[in-house]
C-alpha cells in the first residue's frame, strides 16, 4: 500500500520543516511543504494529498480561504483538512485534534505524539 | 343753646401723642333754669381750656346732649320742665349719651338725694350755693379722669389690636388655658393645626386633649409653673387625621393674673415633607453617584484590559510558532538520535521549559479571550468541589490540609461554570503557592448579609452595600499573607509576586474579569491571625434578562470579535 500524502501549509518554513521531519520519520507518509497560499493551491492540485495541514493566519491567504477554494473542486473532494493554529488553545482542543464547527483544529504548539495521533485519526488509520 | 365765647385752646400737654385728634378741649354742658346761676357757672369755667355749652332746661339739655355729645354735664336738679334726676336717667338709658359724665348741682343738701343722684350714674355732686373755684376744681378733676379713661381705653384697644394681629399672623398655633385647664383663647393657626374652629376648641377642658402626653405636660406646667416642651407630638385633628407638632407649654407667669398655661403648637408636617424630599433626593444622588462610579470604573477597567488584552493576544500568537518549532524539533531529535544520559536530561529540561512557556502563553490568551459568558443555573458549591478536585493531588503532595464549610442553602443562579471553575482554580493555586508546603486551605460559602468590613474596594465598585444579602465565598490560606504595598496592585495585569515561571501575573486579572462579568466582586485581605483571604461576593439572582451577566462590558466583546 502506497504512502499517504500530506501537504503542510504554513508561512513559517521552519515549522513545516519540523512537521515534515516528524511525519517522514515514521516512514508512513509522503510529505510536501508550502509556505505561501497561492503555492499551496497549486501544490494541492499537483500533489493530490490525502490530508492538508493549514495554518489559519498567513500573510497572503488564510488557511480557511485555501480550504474553501479547494473544496469547490470536485476532483479534490476526498482531501481531509486540519487547521494547525495558534488561535485555539489546548484548553479548547484538548491534546490532539478537536472539531469546532465542522472543522478540525490542532492547537500550536503540538507535540509529536499528539501530531501523529491526530494524523492517524484523520486518515482513518 | 349758645356757643361759648372765646377761642378754644388746644390742649398741649396731656394729649396722647399717638392720637392728635384727641386734642379737642373737653366740652361741658351747663344746665340750669335760672340764668343767673348759668352765668355764675359760666364765669367759673370760662377762660379755662373747655368748650362750654349751656341749656336752660331739662328738655333742651337732652336735645343738646344728643346732638353735641358733651363730655361732662353740670346738671341742676330742680327744674320746672324736667328735673335733673330724670334728665340723668334718660341720658344713661340712651346708649348714645350714656357715657356723658354728670355732676349734679342742687340746693338740696340731703344725703338721700346725693345717693339717688349717684345711683343714677352721676359721678359727683355739688351743693348750692357753690364756690366757683370748687366747681372749677371738680370739673377739672373729672375732665382729667375722663381724659385718662379715654386714653386708657384707646391704649387697650391698640394693645388688643396689636395682640390680635400678632396672634392672627403667627404661624404657630397658640392656645391659652386658664388655671382650671379650660381653653381661654385660641388663634387662627391653632384652629388650622387642630382642624377645629375656635368655638369647638374653646369648649375644651384639660382632660379633652389628646394625646395623654400633651395633657400630662399641660397639667404639670399648670402645677409647677415651669416651661416644658416636646419635640415630636402626633396631634389628632378634627377630621380624624393627625399632625406632627412641636409643643411648648409656658406658664402664664404674671402674678397679677390667675395662673394659666399657653400652649404653642408648631406644625412640623411641612418640615417633615421637606426632610423626606431631601432624604429622597439625597438617596437618589448617592445612588446615581455610586452607579456613575461603578460605570466609570468598568469603563476604565475595560479600556485598560482591552489594550492589555490585544497586546497579550499578539504576543501569544507570535510566540506560539517558535514554540511549536522548538517542540517538534526536540521531539524529532529524541526520535532520531541516541543520546547519552546527560543529553537526555538536557532534553528533559528543555521539554519542561517548553511546557512552562506554553503555560505562560496560554495564560496570556486566556486573558484576552472571548469575554462573553455561557450562563447556566449552577450550584456554586459544585463548582468549588470540582475545582478542588483538580488541585487535590498537588495539595496532598504539598501536605496542605483542606477545610471546607459549604452552606447547603445557597440558591442556584446563572454562572458560566467553566469560567467560575477557572476562578476557583486560580485562587486555590494562589493559596497553594503562598503556603508552598504544610498549611491549611479553608473554603467557606454561604448566602448571608455582608458586614461593612467585608465590603472591599471591588465590592464597593460593584455597588454592594453593608447588609446586602449576597452569596459569599471565602478562600483562606495560612501562608505569609500579602505585603501591604502589593495589596492595591494584585489585580493589575502582569503584576506577580510569584517566582519566575510560576505565574504570568494574569491569574488574578483574569479572575477579577470573570467575577466582574458575573456582576460580582473579589477582594483580597490579610487575616488577623496571618494568611490571606479572597472574598467573593455575588448577587443571589443574576441581573436582568437583557444583561444577564450584569456588568458585561461591550468593549470586551469587541475585543473578542477582533481576535476570533
Amino acid at each position: 500500500m502506497s504512502k499517504k500524502k500530506i501537504l503542510l501549509v504554513d508561512d513559517e518554513p521552519a515549522l513545516t520543516r519540523m512537521l515534515r521531519l516528524n511525519l517522514e520519520q515514521t516512514g508512513r507518509y509522503e510529505v510536501r511543504e508550502e509556505n505561501r497560499g497561492a503555492d499551496a493551491l497549486r501544490a494541492a492540485r499537483e500533489f493530490r494529498p490525502d490530508l492538508i495541514f493549514l495554518d489559519v493566519m498567513m500573510p497572503d491567504m488564510g488557511g480557511d480561504e485555501i480550504a474553501e477554494q479547494l473544496k469547490q473542486d470536485p476532483e479534490l473532494s476526498k482531501i481531509k483538512y486540519a487547521f494547525l493554529t495558534a488561535i485555539v488553545t489546548k484548553r479548547e482542543t484538548g491534546a490532539g485534534a478537536a472539531q469546532i464547527s465542522g472543522e478540525i483544529f490542532i492547537a500550536k504548539p503540538v507535540k509529536r505524539d499528539e501530531l501523529l495521533a491526530a494524523v492517524q485519526e484523520l486518515l482513518g488509520e | 343753646m349758645s356757643e361759648a365765647p372765646g377761642t378754644p385752646i388746644t390742649h398741649p400737654a396731656h394729649a396722647p401723642p399717638s392720637s392728635p385728634g384727641e386734642r379737642v378741649p373737653p366740652c361741658i354742658l351747663l344746665v340750669d333754669d335760672i340764668p343767673a346761676n348759668l352765668r355764675v357757672l359760666y364765669e367759673s369755667l370760662n377762660g379755662r381750656d373747655y368748650r362750654l355749652l349751656v341749656a336752660n332746661g331739662g328738655a333742651q339739655a337732652l336735645d343738646i346732649a344728643r346732638r353735641a355729645h358733651p363730655d361732662l354735664m353740670l346738671l341742676d336738679i330742680m327744674m320746672p320742665d324736667m328735673d335733673g334726676f330724670e334728665v340723668c336717667g334718660r341720658l344713661k338709658a340712651d346708649c348714645e349719651t350714656a357715657d356723658i359724665a354728670v355732676i349734679f348741682l342742687s340746693a338740696l343738701d340731703d344725703a338721700t338725694d346725693k345717693i339717688h343722684g349717684l345711683e343714677l350714674g352721676a359721678v359727683d355732686y355739688v351743693t348750692k350755693p357753690f364756690h366757683p373755684d370748687e366747681v372749677a376744681a371738680r370739673v377739672d378733676a373729672h375732665c382729667k379722669i375722663l381724659r385718662l379713661e379715654r386714653e386708657l381705653a384707646q391704649r387697650n384697644r391698640q394693645l388688643e389690636l396689636v395682640r390680635d394681629r400678632i396672634l392672627n399672623s403667627m404661624v404657630e398655633g397658640v392656645v391659652g388655658l386658664d388655671a382650671e385647664g379650660r381653653v381661654s383663647f385660641v388663634n387662627p393657626a391653632a384652629e388650622r393645626i387642630l382642624g377645629l374652629d375656635a368655638q369647638r376648641i374653646l369648649t375644651r377642658e384639660l382632660g379633652d386633649w389628646e394625646p395623654a402626653r400633651l395633657r400630662e405636660t399641660a397639667a404639670r406646667v399648670l402645677v409647677e409653673q415651669r416651661e416644658a416642651s416636646m419635640d415630636e407630638l402626633e396631634l389628632p385633628r378634627g377630621d380624624g387625621s393627625s399632625i406632627p407638632v412641636e409643643l411648648r407649654a409656658a406658664p402664664v407667669s404674671d402674678p397679677a393674673y390667675p395662673a394659666g398655661v399657653v400652649l404653642v403648637l408648631r406644625d412640623l408636617s411641612e418640615r417633615r415633607r421637606v426632610e423626606a424630599t431631601l432624604n429622597r433626593t439625597n438617596d437618589e444622588l448617592t445612588r446615581s453617584h455610586r452607579e456613575l462610579r461603578v460605570a466609570q470604573m468598568q469603563l476604565v477597567q475595560a479600556a485598560k484590559l482591552e489594550s492589555v488584552g490585544r497586546l497579550a493576544a499578539g504576543v501569544a500568537h507570535e510566540v506560539k510558532n517558535p514554540l511549536a518549532i522548538v517542540q517538534l524539533g526536540l521531539d524529532y531529535l529524541e526520535q532520531v538520535t541516541a543520546f547519552d544520559e546527560i543529553s537526555r536530561e538536557v532534553l528533559q529540561d528543555m521539554q519542561h521549559a517548553l511546557s512552562r512557556a506554553d503555560t505562560v502563553v496560554r495564560g496570556l490568551l486566556d486573558f484576552s479571550r472571548e469575554r462573553g459568558l455561557d450562563l447556566k443555573p449552577c450550584a456554586i458549591n459544585d463548582a468549588i468541589a470540582q475545582s478542588l478536585q483538580l488541585v487535590r493531588h498537588e495539595l496532598t503532595q504539598r501536605n496542605i490540609d483542606v477545610l471546607t464549610n459549604l452552606a447547603g442553602d445557597i440558591p442556584e443562579r446563572p454562572f458560566d461554570t467553566d469560567k467560575l471553575q477557572q476562578v476557583f482554580l486560580n485562587l486555590f493555586m494562589n493559596a497553594m503557592h503562598a503556603m508552598e508546603r504544610d498549611g491549611t486551605l479553608v473554603i467557606r460559602s454561604d448566602c448571608a448579609s455582608v458586614a461593612a468590613d467585608q465590603i472591599g474596594p471591588h465590592a464597593a465598585d460593584a455597588g454592594f452595600l453593608p447588609g446586602d444579602r449576597l452569596i459569599r465565598i471565602a478562600i483562606e490560606d495560612t501562608g505569609p499573607g500579602i505585603e501591604p504595598k502589593d495589596l492595591g496592585r494584585l489585580f493589575d495585569p502582569y503584576f506577580t509576586t510569584k517566582r519566575q515561571g510560576e505565574g504570568t501575573g494574569l491569574g488574578l486579572s483574569v479572575t477579577r474579569n470573570i467575577v466582574t462579568l458575573h456582576a460580582g466582586s473579589i477582594d483580597l485581605a490579610n487575616l488577623p491571625q496571618g494568611g490571606a483571604r479572597a472574598l467573593l461576593l455575588f448577587q443571589p439572582q443574576a441581573a436582568s434578562a437583557d444583561n444577564p451577566a450584569g456588568a458585561a462590558s461591550p468593549l470586551f466583546r469587541n475585543t473578542a470579535r477582533r481576535q476570533a
